[in-house]
Parts: structure tokens; sequence; C-alpha cells
């Protein structure tokens, strides 16, 4: 937080040379005022205090993509989807939609982008989830002769054909972020803006609801999706690009893949019966295995211990043929996710090194 | 219009779904003319002089001057509360974010309050019909015409209010001074000219001043619409002024809300 003068408003339309990516940020900082106590306001009137929700975030998205933003609670997830969504005016930088600035067009804007904000608040409860969707329909012009039908397929694709007509007071958390997803796909947007979609949903309901965004929404229809998340693993095994924000900023962007193999895949917890200590020492001083960390032993002789193994699944691979050709006793030999603070930090320490070399 | 449809649609069946407090509304509202009539009948002899160019009848001058009250109250009442509440439940986020333009949005959000008011009207008119007000059927038209711009007149002021909750989420006292001011000043319960002089010039400042009387001429005294011209020229300037003030602070309010990013913050 700082105390600082306003900045200049946001002006000028973004320049052609911000207009590549089908969605395209191009440096786009945001803070707000921080509301005060009574005791401040009367004793400093004049001044104003900061929090910078985004400093200098850029990336682009691409046609046909899905993206991810990672990070945690308050990164700027939410304040960066309302910029693109235009219900926030960035201080500096630009963000456009297939080449139109998000502030000066914003009615194009809309016709292009749905935000879906996981926030069952904004479903009407008193109405059925056909009349829901039958609002929406009408607000984003879908063409009065096939309203029933795409409202019933819509209904159907996201498993709420049979309650079409119940009131939506009366159903649960899972039901009401599907007709959230439904009521977004109304509009057969280009662009689709998820904000922690799964939250709430069970994990069955959440992998269903990622498999149909995927493959139905995403590959089939060719919807770019921009999906905001602080679950690790739905942003790395479901995006083709990731972006990791923390505290407003981008710490780094690049293929799901690649920075889930240098950020996320290196720890892996085996199941031996022959506790071989030895074999997997003998591997560290090759250098194919780093920090061993045995777990202890269950009633039935199962042996756990952790391993951080470098060079992601090829790394792995070759540790597994080791301890097999070695005889060590091997009953399951699996991937650990880190959680969201290692993740960052990982990230974070390697941007310093980088930094420092 | 189909977005404005749409909303105005969706908020009549939210509000149909409160059955209960719909008939007990209407019920209240049917109740209401009876101790109206009685009091009316009671100061008629007093009346009497002071409105006899107005209809001379105190009941029907009483039921004219309630229903303009109603309709200048939804005007400058139902928009902001609309806001305030849609803020609250989430759901103005959503509807911000689809392609609506500005003007649909407005009237989808006021069309559903202005029906409401439009049914307890004619309900009211009706019941006190029943009762015995001398009312002019055959100038229903043009009394609709007046009625019209007197709440046109008055919306700007509701889209004032509006620009205030997106803005700072309050009204402030603005509302309830504008409502209060039109119905001390405006001759709901009585004539203007029974306004004392040093208030007179304020009441001239007041839209319902001329709405009113219009009214009452047309609607209880059977005038043409001629006849009240004047009157009319007045509202529809009034109108002009106030949506020029009315829309600029939505817009003001817009661009703050957007810039601030407490569009849709409760």
């Amino acid at each position: 937080m700082s105390t600082v003068a306003f900045a200049p408003a946001h002006a000028a339309p973004a320049p052609a040379a911000a207009r590549s990516a089908f969605v395209q940020i191009d440096d786009v900082s945001k803070r707000f005022v921080v509301r005060r106590a009574w005791a401040d306001i009367v004793a400093h009137p004049f001044s104003r205090t900061y929090t910078q929700a985004l400093s200098g975030v850029s990336f682009g998205v691409t046609e046909g993509e899905f993206f991810g933003i990672l990070g945690p609670n308050g990164a700027g997830k939410t304040t960066l989807f309302k910029i693109l969504a235009t219900l926030v005016i960035p201080d500096t930088g630009y963000a456009t939609i297939n080449g139109r600035d998000v502030v000066h067009d914003v009615h194009f804007v809309r016709q292009q982008l749905v935000p879906v904000v996981a926030d069952e608040r904004s479903l009407r409860w008193r109405l059925s989830a056909f009349e829901n969707m039958r609002l929406y329909a009408a607000l984003y012009r879908v063409p009065r002769p096939s309203v029933t039908r795409r409202i019933g397929e819509l209904l159907e694709v996201v498993d709420l054909a049979n309650t079409g007509e119940r009131l939506v007071g009366q159903f649960s958390s899972g039901m009401k972020q599907r007709l959230l997803i439904a009521r977004a796909l109304l509009a057969s947007p280009r662009v689709l803006l998820l904000d922690e979609p799964t939250r709430g949903l069970d994990p069955l309901s959440a992998r269903s609801l990622r498999t149909f965004l995927k493959d139905e929404i995403c590959r089939k229809q060719g919807c770019t999706i921009v999906l905001a998340t602080h679950n690790a693993e739905e942003a790395f095994d479901l995006c083709d690009r990731v972006a990791i924000l923390a505290e407003g900023k981008v710490l780094t962007t690049g293929p799901a893949r690649r920075l889930a193999d240098e950020f996320a895949d290196e720890r892996y917890r085996v199941w031996t019966r022959t506790f071989d200590l030895a074999a997997f020492e003998r591997l560290a001083n090759l250098g194919m295995v780093l920090d061993i960390n045995p777990r202890g032993q269950d009633a039935d002789g199962w042996a756990t211990l952790e391993v951080q193994v470098p060079g992601g699944h090829g790394g792995a691979a070759r540790v597994l043929e080791a301890l097999v050709a070695d005889r060590v006793e091997i009953a399951r030999f699996e991937r650990v996710q880190p959680s969201l603070a290692e993740l960052l930090e990982r990230v974070q320490r390697r941007a310093k090194e980088a930094e420092h070399a | 219009m189909r977005e404005a449809l749409a909303l105005m649609r969706a908020q009549w069946l939210t509000i149909a779904s409160y059955r209960l407090q719909m008939l007990f509304s209407i019920a209240g509202l049917l109740v209401s003319v009876v101790p109206i009539y009685f009091v009316s009948h009671a100061l008629q002899p007093m009346m009497a002089t002071s409105i006899k160019n107005q209809g001379e009848e105190y009941f029907a001058f009483v039921v004219i001057g309630l229903i303009a009250y109603a309709f200048i109250s939804t005007a400058t009442g139902a928009l902001h509360a609309s806001f305030s509440s849609d803020i609250g439940n989430g759901s103005l986020e959503a509807v911000l974010a689809t392609p609506v333009s500005m003007p649909a949005l407005l009237l989808g959000m006021l069309g559903q309050a202005f029906s409401w008011t439009a049914l307890r009207t004619c309900m009211l008119l009706v019941g006190a019909s029943a009762l015995g007000a001398h009312i002019v059927w055959s100038h229903a038209l043009v009394a609709a015409v007046v009625l019209a711009l007197t709440t046109l007149a008055y919306v700007p002021l509701g889209i004032v209010a509006a620009a205030l909750v997106l803005a700072f989420r309050t009204t402030g006292p603005f509302p309830t001074a504008v409502t209060a001011a039109s119905m001390l000043l405006g001759g709901v319960y009585y004539p203007t000219s029974a306004i004392p002089s040093w208030l007179a010039l304020a009441s001239k400042a007041v839209p319902l001043t001329y709405g009113l009387r219009a009214l009452r001429r047309t609607f209880i005294d059977g005038a043409p619409l001629s006849a009240v011209a004047g009157d009319l020229a007045v509202l529809c300037g009034f109108a002009i002024v106030l949506f020029a003030v009315g829309l600029t602070a939505f817009s003001m309010a817009w661009t703050y809300a957007r810039r601030a990013g407490t569009l849709a913050q409760y």
C-alpha cells in the first residue's frame, strides 16, 4: 500500500501495436483506494491510501486457446477479469478483445466475451432456471425463434434439463454453478472468462465440468477460454498455457506442460515393500533424485518416501527404471502436487535466481 | 426494447412469486380508498370554493392528487431502489456484462415499477368511482398524456438518484426531498392557491404543480387538451432540462464507478 496521487485517466484507445492476440493485455495496472477509518480521515483529510491490484500485467491469448491464470486469493485475477469484462477501467495499459479496446469499445467487447463469475447470487433465485435463461437470452439477443430450443440444449448439456422449471433458490451450489455456465453459453461467446468455475463443486462434477469445457466448448466450438483459478492441478491439467499471477504481477507465463514440469512435477511419492534407503542414496549420488524424505511404514509393511526428481517425466521414468533394476519392490510411484504456496515460492525463487544470474 | 421487456418480465415474475405480499398490497390499496372518501366528504364544504376551477369535488381532487403523487414517487424512487437491490443481490454485474444498452437497462429497471403503479392507479380510480368520485372518463386518454408528461419530468430526478447509488451507494435525502417538496408545494392535498405567498414562488419550480393542475382540469373538470397547453409546455421544458441533467449525472457516476471498481460492489 502506498500514498500517492491519482494516476492519469485512461483516455486514448489501445494503439494498433497492442492488438495482436485475440485477448491482449499490455502493461495493465490498476489500484484501488483503500477505505480508511474515520479518525484517519479527520487526521489526514487530503491523503489517500491505495492498494495495487495489478501492476504492469501483460500477456496474450490466441483464438481457441485454453488459457489459465493461476494465483492465490488477492493476486488480481478478478480485477483482471473485470477489466476484460469492461466493468473496471485500468489506470494504465491496454486490454483488447479481438483487436478492440475494452474501455472504448464496450458494446463490441460485450458481444464477444462473457464473464462467468462463480457468484450464485447473480442468478435470480425467485425465478426458475428456464426463466433465468430466458432473461439472459433476451439480453444476449439470442434470435427469438431459437430461444426455447437453445435453452433446452444448454440445460441438457449442464445436466439440468429435468430441473428447468424449479426455482433456482431450491438448487444446490453445484446446480447453480452449472446454470451459470449454461447462462454464459447462451451468447455463444468467442471468449469465456471463468473465475474459479469448479469452486463449490464435488470432485465428480468438477471433473465433468472441466472435460466439458475443454472438449466441448474450447476444442469443438473453438471458444477462447481464460480460466482464473488457485488450483494448480486444474490450471496445469486443463490449460494450454498458464500465467502465474501473484500480488498483481505476472511471475511467469508459458505452456502448461512446461510450467508443470518446471515447477510442479518434481516431487514423487514412492510406495515400496523393500525399504532400501541405500538404493535411493545411490540415485542421489548420481543426481537423479534429491531431498529423500522417508514418510514411515504402514501395518502391512508398505513404506512410503518422497523424493524430488529433476528432469520432468523423463527423469521420473529413469528413476523408476533404476529402482526396478536395483530390485526395489515398487507398488506405486506417483507425482505429488505441490500446494499453491509451494509453487509460488518456487516460481519466485527461480525468478530471483534468473535475476542474479 | 426486447431487453427492457425481458427485464420487466423477470421483475414481475419475481414480485409475483411473493404471492401473499402482492395480495395484501392490492387489498390494502382498496381499503385505503374508504377513509379518503370519508375525510374528503368531511372537508368538502371547506375546500369547495378554493378548488372550484378544478372540479369542485374534494374527493376526486385528492384521488387525482394521490395518483399523480404515486407516479412521481415511482419515477423518483424506483430506479435507485432497483439498482440498490440488484447491487445487493449481485445480479447487476451480470446484467452489465451483457450487451444490453443503457436506455434499455434503465427502461427495463423502471418498467415493472411503473406498470405496478399503473395497475394500482386503475384500481384506485375504479374504487373511487364506485364511491361516487366525479371523473370524466371520456378524457381518460388526455389525462394519461398529462400524467405521462408529469411523470417524464420526474424520471430524470430518479436517474440522478440512481447515479448517486451507483457512485456513492446512497441517495442521501435526495429522493425524499424531491417527493416531499412536490407534495408540499405541488398541490396533492390542497390547491397551490392555498400556499402562503412567500412559498408560492417555490411552487412554480415544482413540475407537479403544472401536472396536477392540468390533470384535474382535464380529468375532473373535463377541459380539452388545448386548455392545458401552457402547463404541458412547462412540463416539456422541465423534462428536457432535467433529462440533460439526469443523463449527465448518470454518465459521470457510471465512469466514476468503473474507474473506482465499485460498479457492482455492495
